[in-house]
């Protein structure tokens, strides 16, 4: 696996975040580094563990079915100024 | 301290109003040489101490009636500033309270502000914060950072004179750092009891909400009103909490990984004096080891918090609230990411894209996967351990609070490996707490403490039993 | 894979389940006229909130894979599918990637076909985005988070289907499995396809088609994928591997974006949900709410009341019309009854463009106009007279048969004086049919309808009608 800028722009373009080339330069080196150390994690053999997604669990936690108390459609709004008649305004998804 | 000053509160011998403004004018002057707050809360909180008084009247004022209450940053208050310390979330007033928050004002607590801390929790030394935020300085030394990520927590905890609890939260370490950098007591429960309902998530399985207080008797007052399973968070447990415990002899161990190599010697001094004073009054204390932890852990930490990040800060993205530009005539791509890049913080954009590599296909199995297979390691070593021992002692961080100058010259790297006493009793969910051992040259030591899962009681135990030897 | 077929398709269904709330909060789950009503700051993806499932859904889920026949997970588990999108309030989903609720599941088609189910999971539905000036006009979208975080079940099928017209039947036969179970309701949840067409010519290159609302569609879209790639090949040119949307108005597909690299939803498991057990005793309790289903309902018909196999089908194939029928059934003779409901039943439903649901009248009214039918009173003619009216208006067939003077015509004497009479009058017509035309004898016996005004028995004014024809030679 190559840490380069290749991998950091694939990254930062999953991650929606436009980098400048100092920044592209900067985050490649600290890749680096970090997972340079974490590269320890290779030494440790787990393959018969089951992962732990949360460190206790809690099971069977449901919900019934029963309407609760929505916001209106102004309280949805207010946090935003692009909305045209009721609807959130957003950015094209088609090119 | 909390219980006599709430019966004052009550008896009406505190004038509840005059008393809260008075302290809401100390805040603004600490703050204007500290930075310990984003928002003070000013009409909030007189209004809900007049609310308070009316309630006292007619005797039906809540069981902590009266005191005085910090938010850390990322936590939800209604219509209060919510920002998590980021400037994404700049001028974000939630529409709810944090479940934790909500009981709180059932029982009469009043909220006078929200606490700096890193932006969304990353960080170790407060000087994470957002673009525009300033950071927190340590009381006993103004060029020293106060810890993170609950930086101002702590802050504010340390130097009120005033009776009061700060609601704080750690994922990594982020009440234990701070506390023991300030020379407070930082107390961290079980994953799980208290609501994250509310908590603008840095983790979601290893965000957990915690107090900070001057004295141990504070803390379970606070505790037992904040803990509990709520419907609105399906990790909450459903065990109410146990806050007594009279074991009679409690058999601790020492973390033996953490008096080695890397610990300042002034810091390790500090714990064996303990030691040896807990020796003295009868108690057996004998070394363990956490090898797993140790040589995986703070990778392990990176690994499952930033994988779990990365999807949680997605949201922030210019759309709904937050801060946002003008979608028109770009596409969604465009549009995300030039908010989301103006407004991440340097930390953030880093955690966010680890986190984001660590979940990726090809790397998933190695990274994030990896992780959350040896964090059941990790817990299994600890469980292992309290089948024999009650508590796990560890200095709480391996330094006194370093200058901000130091911290701005460390590599990334670096302050991550801060973590590596803290990261343990985090990746495990376990309760543990912070409580001073000393200081050097004025600068506060920390000793933490750890228990096994739902001992909140023996912790507290201990906690007194350490603070009776000073 | 090896194909042998000359047109592989392969679907994936999103259908909504009926449930009073969304998935993961407790916002009503039918979407009203004003956008963004319906919401909450969970389904809004605020800061600080998390999910909570949904009891009706798993139940309603669990019901599903256990009618298709699925393996079921022993632990119910959700994950995050990360991807920035304005619809998506988190800019990740909350599905089953892992493990899904259900795998290897099987539906069976009509003529006896099993198709084949790769797996059956629960997810959440993103918001409604709408284009202000059409699809490719607009500069921004709107958005309304109205529909974001309802219920929905993702099944995937094997790529088994060989048709358009078989991909159609096989959501008919999902949906009567859906209505069933009680966990679908086709007036208030939406049922979607995205589909998967590839070709024996084009060496099976899949092309994906996405987001097809309503059955017929979904068959025009296919059709036409077909035919444009046929076209392509003939062409001499490839087809791509690509997605691409089906345009209603156009009627075409379009291509919405080549793939340029495979999309990364870089996968972890929800966090904030907690894990269910998939126990014994909850799938047996499940088990028992499941009721006959329509294949068993069929069969049982066809063994019971005698019904052809084809009849059979057909009343089973919606509970509605299954549960008229035995009702009919119980005082009318089946075989007409399924007959009656079968052609003239769905005839006139189709023809008023409405669904069984939305009649006016019950078993009550079927069973006295068939009675009415059994006894000869009134003429097929008749009936499907009333038919029509009932469509409109509930009635008593008995007393609108009396008022209006509608029985039928069956005395013999009557009869042959008509037909005398139309032979008379209609000079032309008779020679012609003497002639050899078949046609005119329609003609005349139809002019023998007019006079009574429809009411004539056909079958006997059909017979006499030739045996006077002979005489009139």
């Amino acid at each position: 696996m190559k840490i380069d800028k290749e991998l950091i722009e694939k990254v930062s373009k999953l991650a929606k975040l436009k980098l400048d080339e100092s920044e592209k330069e900067k985050y490649s080196k600290d890749f680096k580094e970090i997972l340079g150390a974490f590269a320890i994690l290779d030494k440790m053999d787990v393959k018969s563990v089951k992962s732990s997604f949360r460190p206790i669990e809690e099971k069977d936690i449901l919900r019934d079915d029963k309407v609760r108390e929505s916001i209106t459609q102004k309280e949805a709004l207010k946090f935003t100024k692009h909305q045209e008649k009721g609807f959130f305004v957003g950015p094209k998804t088609i090119e | 301290m909390l219980k006599e000053h709430i019966k004052k509160v009550k008896s009406g011998e505190i004038k509840l109003t005059e008393y809260v403004k008075e302290v809401l004018d100390k805040c603004k002057s600490i703050n204007k040489e500290l930075s310990y707050f984003n928002t003070i809360c000013k009409k909030e909180a007189l209004e809900q101490a007049k609310e308070v008084e009316e309630k006292i009247k007619s005797k039906k004022a809540g069981k902590l009636a009266g005191l005085i209450i910090t938010v850390k940053d990322n936590l939800c208050v209604r219509d209060v500033e919510s920002t998590a310390g980021s400037r994404i979330l700049k001028g974000y007033k939630p529409l709810f309270d944090a479940t934790a928050i909500e009981r709180l004002r059932k029982e009469d607590a009043i909220i006078i502000g929200k606490t700096s801390c890193d932006a969304f929790g990353f960080g170790s030394f407060n000087t994470n914060v957002g673009l525009d935020f300033e950071i927190p300085k340590n009381h006993q030394d103004i060029e020293r950072v106060t810890g993170g990520s609950s930086g101002g927590s702590a802050g504010i905890t340390a130097v009120a004179d005033f009776v009061h609890v700060a609601i704080a939260e750690s994922t990594g370490g982020s009440i234990e750092s701070p506390a023991s950098f300030c020379g407070v007591i930082g107390f961290c429960p079980t994953y799980g009891r208290v609501s994250r309902s509310g908590l603008i998530s840095y983790a979601n399985s290893l965000d957990k909400i915690g107090v900070m207080t001057k004295k141990v008797k504070d803390i379970a007052p606070v505790l037992e009103i904040i803990s509990g399973f709520d419907e609105k968070d399906s990790t909450s447990l459903k065990h109410k909490i146990n806050l007594k415990s009279d074991v009679k002899k409690l058999k601790i161990g020492i973390i033996k990984e953490s008096l080695g190599k890397g610990i300042e010697p002034e810091v390790k001094k500090a714990i064996l004096k303990i030691i040896e004073k807990l020796r003295k009054k009868g108690f057996i204390c004998e070394e363990v080891s956490l090898p797993i932890t140790f040589k995986y852990g703070v990778p392990t930490y990176y690994l499952i918090s930033t994988s779990e990040a990365s999807t949680n800060l997605a949201c922030l993205s210019g759309l709904r609230y937050g801060q946002e530009e003008d979608p028109k005539g770009k596409s969604f791509a465009e549009y995300f990411s030039e908010v989301r890049s103006k407004h991440f913080n340097d930390e953030s954009k880093r955690r966010i894209m680890l986190g984001t590599f660590a979940r990726m296909a090809g790397y998933r199995d190695a990274y994030y996967i990896k992780a959350t297979k040896i964090r059941t390691k990790i817990i299994e070593e600890y469980k292992k351990l309290f089948e024999k021992y009650d508590v796990l002692i560890s200095p709480t961080m391996p330094v006194v609070a370093p200058k901000i100058s130091e911290v701005k010259k460390m590599t990334p790297l670096q302050n991550y490996m801060m973590d590596i006493l803290t990261v343990g009793p985090n990746l495990t969910g376990m309760p543990h707490a912070t409580i001073s051992a000393g200081d050097k040259e004025g600068l506060p030591i920390g000793l933490m403490a750890t228990t096994d899962h739902q001992e909140e009681g023996k912790l507290l135990q201990f906690l007194e039993i350490i603070e009776g030897l000073q | 894979m090896k194909f042998s077929s000359d047109i592989v398709i392969g679907l994936e269904i999103h259908v909504e389940l009926d449930t009073k709330t969304k998935l993961f909060c407790g916002c009503k789950r039918r979407t009203t006229e004003e956008p963004n009503t319906n919401v909450c700051p969970i389904c809004l993806g605020h800061p600080g909130t998390r999910p909570v499932l949904n009891k009706k859904a798993l139940a309603s889920a669990l019901k599903l894979c256990l009618a298709l026949d699925c393996d079921l997970s022993k632990e119910l588990i959700f994950s995050r599918k990360s991807y920035f999108y304005p619809d998506m309030s988190k800019n990740f989903q909350i599905t089953q990637f892992e493990k899904p609720l259900g795998s290897k599941g099987k539906l069976q088609l009509k003529k006896g076909k099993i198709v084949n189910l790769t797996r059956i999971h629960i997810e959440e539905d993103p918001a409604a985005l709408i284009y202000p000036k059409g699809m490719k006009g607009s500069s921004y979208i709107l958005i309304d988070y109205n529909r974001a975080g309802n219920p929905l079940v993702e099944i995937v099928t094997e790529p088994e289907l060989t048709s358009p017209a078989e991909a159609r039947e096989f959501l008919n036969q999902l949906v009567s499995i859906l209505t069933y179970l009680k966990i679908f309701d086709i007036n208030t949840c939406t049922i979607k396809a995205d589909v998967n067409v590839s070709i024996k010519e084009g060496n099976y290159q899949r092309v994906e088609i996405k987001n097809i609302s309503g059955f017929k569609e979904l068959e025009k879209a296919l059709t036409y994928e077909v035919t444009r790639q046929k076209t392509l090949l003939r062409r001499g040119l490839k087809v791509k591997m690509e997605t691409r949307g089906w345009n209603e108005a156009g009627k075409t597909t379009i291509s919405l974006r080549t793939k340029e690299t495979e999309a990364d939803y870089g996968y972890i498991i929800e966090p904030d949900l907690s894990t269910i057990d998939i126990t014994d005793e909850l799938i047996e309790v499940m088990q028992k709410e499941i009721p006959e289903l329509a294949q068993q309902k069929s069969e049982r018909f066809v063994k019971e009341y005698k019904l052809d196999k084809v009849d059979a089908q057909v009343m089973a194939m919606e509970l509605e019309l299954a549960d008229l029928f035995e009702k009919v059934a119980e005082k009318i003779d089946p075989k007409l009854a399924a007959r009656w409901l079968r052609k003239e039943l769905l005839r006139v439903l189709n023809y008023n463009k409405k669904t069984i649901r939305e009649i006016k009248f019950d078993e009550k009214e079927i069973i006295e106009l068939l009675s009415l039918m059994q006894t000869k009173t009134i003429s097929e003619t008749t009936a499907q007279r009333i038919m029509e009216k009932l469509m409109s208006e509930k009635f008593s067939p008995k007393e609108y048969v009396k008022k209006e003077g509608l029985i039928q015509v069956s005395s013999e004497s009557e009869i042959r004086e008509l037909c005398r009479r139309v032979i008379k009058e209609q000079e032309k017509a008779v020679k012609d049919y003497l002639a050899g035309e078949e046609k005119s004898f329609h003609y005349l016996v139809g002019q023998v309808m007019k006079l009574t005004k429809g009411k004539a028995n056909p079958i006997l004014t059909d017979k006499v009608m030739r045996e006077e024809l002979k005489t009139a030679k």
